[in-house]
């Protein structure tokens, strides 16, 4: 079974004459385990395609499935709770609370659960720690660098072990060497046997982090290649 | 999840202030005009209460209030004592002229006589011993009187007032009621007010009775009524007349407006600026929607915000109010002045309500909040 299973999935965006058709029949797929990248041009329509897999859009036509869960079967509430239950986020603005601290930004996801405050920033804490920024724990995300705040983007998106990880650009907004080591922790501790990691970016200096690489141009995926550095792990 | 919605709404302190102070400012003019509303008017049934032994106050038809009241003939009093259902009835005289001091000090007051043989009306005293306006030449007067006849001066036995051609020695100070006119309010005997009264041919002001027990009110007032042609009244009944005279009058308009100005600019301030906090945390709150929050738990977030905001805001207006107040009550003039707590109470519920209402629209802006939108910079 497949973590992610999207078939046709087609999305137009927009009325009548200004109506742009932005997915043309997608079919993707990202499977436990790996780290699978989403990349082509700027416009192609990887956003919107990873929105439809979140369940933050909705597509015109075609099936999404979550680890053989079809999305469109369930009630926006409960859309809503699976994608707090087995999704983790990472954006390329980090999008930190300013009002928290490192710690109860990465704890969010235990706070909308419902855990126990003290509990949820606890175990944020001890993440971060894992993660290298445990000495930051008690600051403001905008004393912090762009690197170290998108490393509290991934311990929030880490804390309640989601089985699906989705980063948009999560290096776009920062330079190359921080960038690289965002990616060498995402694959070191996002990447789990239970869990599929899908990550769109531009940035071809990274790609040798991922398992697999599907290739969308034009609202459609071109090709899928796996690269070879990573088979050899397998 | 109530921590976290407060830790966001204290984070932008300057916001929190603007929004606090707002409901600060509502909860302060709208609580103090409306006090200052209520305890004015109440002060228009002052005198009418002062009088303690009477149940029923008599008077002609055309008579509204206290204050402004045309007097009966000398005959009313029998006629009334023969109605059943009356234990007794006195005259009561009450004169509107001019005082001045020794200094030159001038002021139109409200004099009011006496009687010996009943003491029915005679003030409580602050200084002094109320029997010795029964002596000759002898008045007390009301501490607001005091301030204004005397400025700056304690009373000092021996103190003179002029009134018409005769000089009164001022023997206490009482503590009559403060009137809503702002008049001196001088107590003689019946007799010296009768003698002060010498220019006007009738010394009956009113008729003040008392029900035999067991009488019933509203029958013995009719059956005068009707009879007599003269208006009968209850105690509460002619209280209640007198605010109403007042109240027809306009004096509660401008109370009104600057009661509705502190409710719209403070809520409006509150609104706008909630809206504003929203807007500028648009990004914050659509990341919590991505991040698993349900609307229901964002309404409670936002709900705690406005409710923070809401308590702090009427606990510091209503103790700048009750600051006020007090203070106020020092003065001669205002120390009728108090805060009841049914206008609190009102006051409170409304700003908190609408408050509350402004910020319900604001979530409104959350729920249209697109989850998509989370991508985008
Ligand atoms: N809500 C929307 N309304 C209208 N058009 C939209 C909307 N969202 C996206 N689009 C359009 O759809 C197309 C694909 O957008 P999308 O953001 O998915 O591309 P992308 O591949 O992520 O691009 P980039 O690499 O620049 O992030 C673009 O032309 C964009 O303008
Ligand atoms: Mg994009």
């Amino acid at each position: 079974m497949n973590a992610v299973d999207c078939q046709k999935i087609e999305k137009s965006f927009g009325q009548g004459e200004t109506q742009t058709k932005v997915l043309r029949g997608i079919d993707f797929t990202a499977a436990q385990g790996e780290m699978t990248f989403l990349v082509g041009p700027s416009g192609c329509g990887k956003t919107t395609l990873i929105s439809i897999i979140a369940g933050l859009l909705g597509s015109d036509s075609g099936s999404v499935s979550l680890f053989g869960e079809s999305l469109s079967s369930l009630s926006a509430r409960d859309q809503i709770l699976f994608r707090r239950r087995h999704l983790g986020f990472v954006f390329q603005q980090y999008n930190l609370l300013p009002a928290l601290t490192a710690a109860e930004n990465a704890a969010v996801p235990l706070f909308a659960a419902g855990m126990n405050r003290k509990l949820a920033v606890k175990k944020a804490t001890d993440l971060l720690g894992a993660l290298g920024i445990g000495h930051r724990a008690d600051a403001s995300p905008r004393l912090l660098s762009g690197g170290q705040q998108q490393r509290v983007a991934l311990a929030r998106a880490l804390v309640h072990e989601p089985r699906l990880i989705i980063c948009d650009e999560p290096t776009a907004a920062l330079d190359h060497k921080s960038g690289e080591s965002v990616m060498e922790l995402l694959s070191s501790s996002a990447v789990h046997p239970d869990r599929a990691v899908v990550v769109v970016t531009h940035d071809n200096r990274v790609f040798h982090f991922a398992h697999r690489i599907a290739h969308m141009d034009d609202g459609v995926i071109t090709h899928t290649e796996s690269p070879t550095t990573q088979l050899s792990h397998h | 999840m109530i921590a976290l919605a407060i830790q966001m709404l204290r984070h932008d302190g300057a916001k929190f202030l603007t929004m606090v102070l707002a409901v600060a400012l509502a909860a302060f003019l709208t609580q103090n005009q409306a006090s200052f509303l209520v305890a004015f008017l109440s002060m228009t049934g002052s005198q009418i209460r002062d009088v303690r032994e009477a149940d029923l106050w008599v008077m002609e038809p055309d008579t509204e209030c206290f204050d402004q009241a045309k007097p009966l003939k000398e005959t009313a009093v029998q006629t009334v004592r023969g109605f059943p259902g009356v234990e007794w009835a006195l005259p009561f005289l009450k004169v509107d002229t001019n005082a001045r001091t020794e200094s030159g000090k001038l002021s139109v007051i409200t004099l009011i006589g006496v009687p010996e043989e009943s003491r029915v009306g005679e003030p409580i005293m602050q200084i002094g011993d109320a029997t010795e306006i029964y002596q000759r030449d002898s008045a007390v007067i009301d501490p607001g009187g005091m301030s204004l006849l005397y400025p700056g001066q304690n009373f000092r036995p021996g103190m003179k007032i002029r009134i018409h051609d005769e000089w009164l020695t001022l023997r206490g100070v009482s503590m009559a009621s403060p009137p809503f006119t702002g008049f001196p309010i001088v107590h003689v005997s019946h007799a010296t007010a009768m003698r002060l009264n010498r220019a006007e041919t009738r010394n009956t002001t009113f008729v003040v009775a008392r029900l035999a027990a067991g009488a019933n009110a509203a029958k013995v007032t009719k059956e005068i009524a009707q009879s007599t042609g003269w208006k009968a009244l209850t105690r509460e009944q002619f209280e209640a007349a007198s605010w109403k005279f007042y109240s027809d009058q306009g004096v509660p308009n401008l109370f009104y407006i600057t009661i509705t100005v502190g409710l719209i600019v403070g809520i409006a301030f509150t609104g706008q600026t909630f809206l504003m906090f929203v807007k500028e945390n648009a990004r914050a709150f659509t990341t919590l929607k991505v991040l698993g929050f349900t609307h229901p738990q964002l309404a409670v977030m936002m709900f705690a915000q406005a409710s923070l905001v809401v308590v702090l805001g009427l606990s510091i207006g209503t103790a700048m109010v009750v600051a006020t107040t007090e203070l106020a009550k020092t003065l001669p003039f205002f120390r009728g002045l108090y805060l009841p707590w049914e206008v609190t109470l009102t006051c409170c519920s409304i700003i908190g309500c609408v408050t509350v209402m402004a910020a319900g629209m604001s979530f409104y802006k959350v729920l249209k909040l697109q989850p998509a939108d989370v991508f985008r910079a």
